[in-house]
């Protein structure tokens, strides 16, 4: 589903210098499968995430990454979003004077008109989104305020989630879900994540810790280090970097 | 100071003016000694209107309708009322007095019909009576080739409140001046505004409130945002007078720039006599937030969708002052629509 060869990029420093970050990375998700990307700080995991989801100053120098077919290298984040690719942000944006249900609203249409789709209907999406709100206890109160303006951080989150069960994209990349939470909210969470969990729908799942994936069990964890996969592995490769960290790792991708 | 080459908009104002008493006859003065103001003189510095008016050189109409009529000079305006400011090319000058008695409760929609090409001067006087209410939303969707030069004065007398929203989208030159004399004693004020400027436009807002009573309020939200090549003037200035005691005074003026080569010009002044006041003014100039709009285009939205979005957010602030929820959905739609266009 998501397939990625050889990865590269670059990103300018504050000094205004040029730093490679991914350096060669390789990594295919099949539809249906959640993938753990575990790594320590500065090893290039949320850079591959704007990587793939298009943000300016995030192009990629070397490389292909290609979605359903499709290389992503040459589309706007909003195609890339409407062919649906969505990213949990680690750390969502607040956004004043707009408020949540109205943004959500515009967003889904976008998709669905991009996607040649028709609008959903006023009625039918207060319908929907009641619903969805109501399962990750997200009251209607929050959904007219402002796009995570005054929100705590596990609420953001669990903002984050709401809206990917309202856009129903078909690849979610989760960011450092699980900064800033605490178990129980981890736990609404992961519940939001594992009911978009389906057959037709590929994940990959950003973390620095093993706790997230007692939750989210993925079917393959890799090990990313210097912008690479420095190893992959069945689930129990988290538990094994949880209790040995990640040295060793990182002697094997230098 | 020597004399002055006058330019041809200067000559036909002169002539236009020929012969005029009161506050013509002053301007027509002010004009054979000093010609139109340039940004030398300090009131004027980012507003050039010697500069602005060059090419216009004929004597055009001005004249201001009161629901759709010819207004007489002067005028006592007791309930809710349409203000039209209607100009043909060339220079021309208009002048209203409006009272409003006290007690009154106003509601005034003023709109400017302005013919390419056209330069009025307006002359704006409008008095509250004691107790009145008035609230004057003021709509500038001018040609780009017109120069709109409006100056109103307010008298505001004790227990009335003045509450003043405007929302223009410029010209080669647009000139808001707002002078209020503000009794105090009960009286409130609030002058919001907000300017959306596309390529090449300009829009100057001016404006003075005289704190001359003890105990009178003020709130002024200006919030602006411009394009490549366009430029927003803001100048505010809150005098409080030694008598005017416990003024509580708070200026604000915001604006984006929407392209490295915008321009925003702000001077923001306080002027204070009195020993036991509130008084504040703050002053920001900011781009758009591109975390933002990468986080609304990861959602589906367009580039120019999430931008107008962000944009309109921000702008539409100083519109909640409107008291009457279709008026102000009317300049929210009118503002949608302009950012539509701006992209």
């Amino acid at each position: 589903m998501l397939k990625i060869n050889n990865l590269h990029n670059k990103v300018e420093t504050q000094d205004g210098e040029e730093k490679a970050i991914l350096k060669g990375l390789s990594l295919d998700v099949p539809a249906g499968e959640v993938h753990a990307i575990m790594g320590p700080n500065g090893s290039g995991k949320s850079t591959l995430s704007y990587v793939l989801t298009g943000r300016d100053g995030y192009d990629v120098t070397d490389g292909e990454m290609a979605f359903l077919g499709e290389e992503l290298g040459e589309l706007e984040p909003e195609e890339r979003a409407a062919k649906g690719l969505y990213l949990s942000f680690q750390y969502p944006v607040e956004i004043p004077g707009v408020p949540t249900i109205t943004f959500l609203k515009e967003a889904l249409n976008a998709q669905r008109t991009a996607r040649g789709e028709e609008e959903m209907p006023a009625p039918e999406f207060m319908k929907f989104i009641r619903e969805q709100a109501k399962a990750l206890g997200v009251s209607m109160d929050m959904l007219k305020r402002p796009v995570n303006v005054g929100f705590s951080g596990g609420e953001k989150k669990r903002m984050e989630i709401l809206q990917a069960l309202i856009l129903q994209p078909k690849f979610l990349i989760l960011d450092e879900t699980d900064s800033g939470l605490d178990i129980d909210a981890l736990k609404t969470v992961a519940e939001g994540v594992n009911t978009l969990r389906s057959e037709d729908r590929g994940m990959l799942v950003i973390t620095h810790y093993q706790r997230l994936l007692d939750y989210i069990k993925p079917d393959v964890v890799h090990v990313m280090a210097n912008g690479r996969i420095v190893k992959s592995g069945g689930p129990e490769l988290a538990h094994e970097l949880e209790a040995e960290g990640y040295d060793k790792f990182i002697g094997e991708a230098a | 100071m020597g004399a002055i080459t006058h330019t041809p908009a200067e000559k036909t104002l002169i002539d236009l003016l020929d012969g005029a008493e009161d506050w013509r006859a002053a301007a027509r003065d002010a004009v054979v000694r000093f010609g139109l103001p340039t940004k030398r003189a300090e009131a004027w510095k980012w507003s050039d209107l010697r500069r602005a008016s060059q090419g216009i050189e004929t004597a055009g109409q001005a004249r201001f309708l009161i629901n759709g009529e010819t207004a007489a000079d002067r005028l006592t305006v007791s309930e809710d009322a349409a203000l039209e400011l209607v100009a043909e090319p060339g220079i021309s000058v208009a002048s209203l007095e409006i009272d409003v008695p006290a007690g009154a409760r106003v509601v005034l929609k003023e709109r400017y019909k302005l013919a390419d090409g056209a330069f009025p001067t307006a002359r704006l006087e409008i008095s509250l009576g004691e107790g009145a209410v008035l609230e004057r939303v003021v709509l500038g969707d001018t040609p780009q080739d017109s120069i709109p030069v409006v100056r109103t004065r307010i008298r505001v007398s004790k227990q009335s409140h003045y509450r003043q929203i405007a929302l223009t989208f410029g010209s080669k030159l647009t000139r808001n001046e707002t002078h209020i004399t503000h009794a105090g004693e009960g009286a409130e004020v609030e002058i919001g505004g907000v300017y959306l400027l596309e390529e090449g436009r300009h829009a100057d807002f001016t404006s003075t409130v005289s704190h001359t009573g003890p105990g009178g309020v003020t709130h002024q939200l200006v919030k602006g945002a411009a394009a490549a090549q366009a430029q927003g003037v803001f100048q505010g200035k809150f005098k409080v007078e030694q008598a005017a005691q416990q003024t509580d005074a708070k200026m604000t003026h915001r604006a984006l720039m929407l392209d490295d080569r915008a321009e925003i010009d702000a001077k923001p002044e306080l002027e204070i006599y009195a020993d036991d006041v509130q008084c504040a003014h703050g002053n920001a100039l900011g781009a758009i937030d591109e975390t933002a709009l990468f986080y609304m285009r990861q959602r589906g939205l367009s580039e120019v969708k999430a931008r107008a979005m962000l944009i309109e957010s921000f702008l539409a602030e100083p519109l909640d002052m409107i008291s009457d929820d279709v008026l102000r959905d009317e300049l929210a739609a009118i503002l949608r629509q302009r950012l539509g266009a701006i992209g």
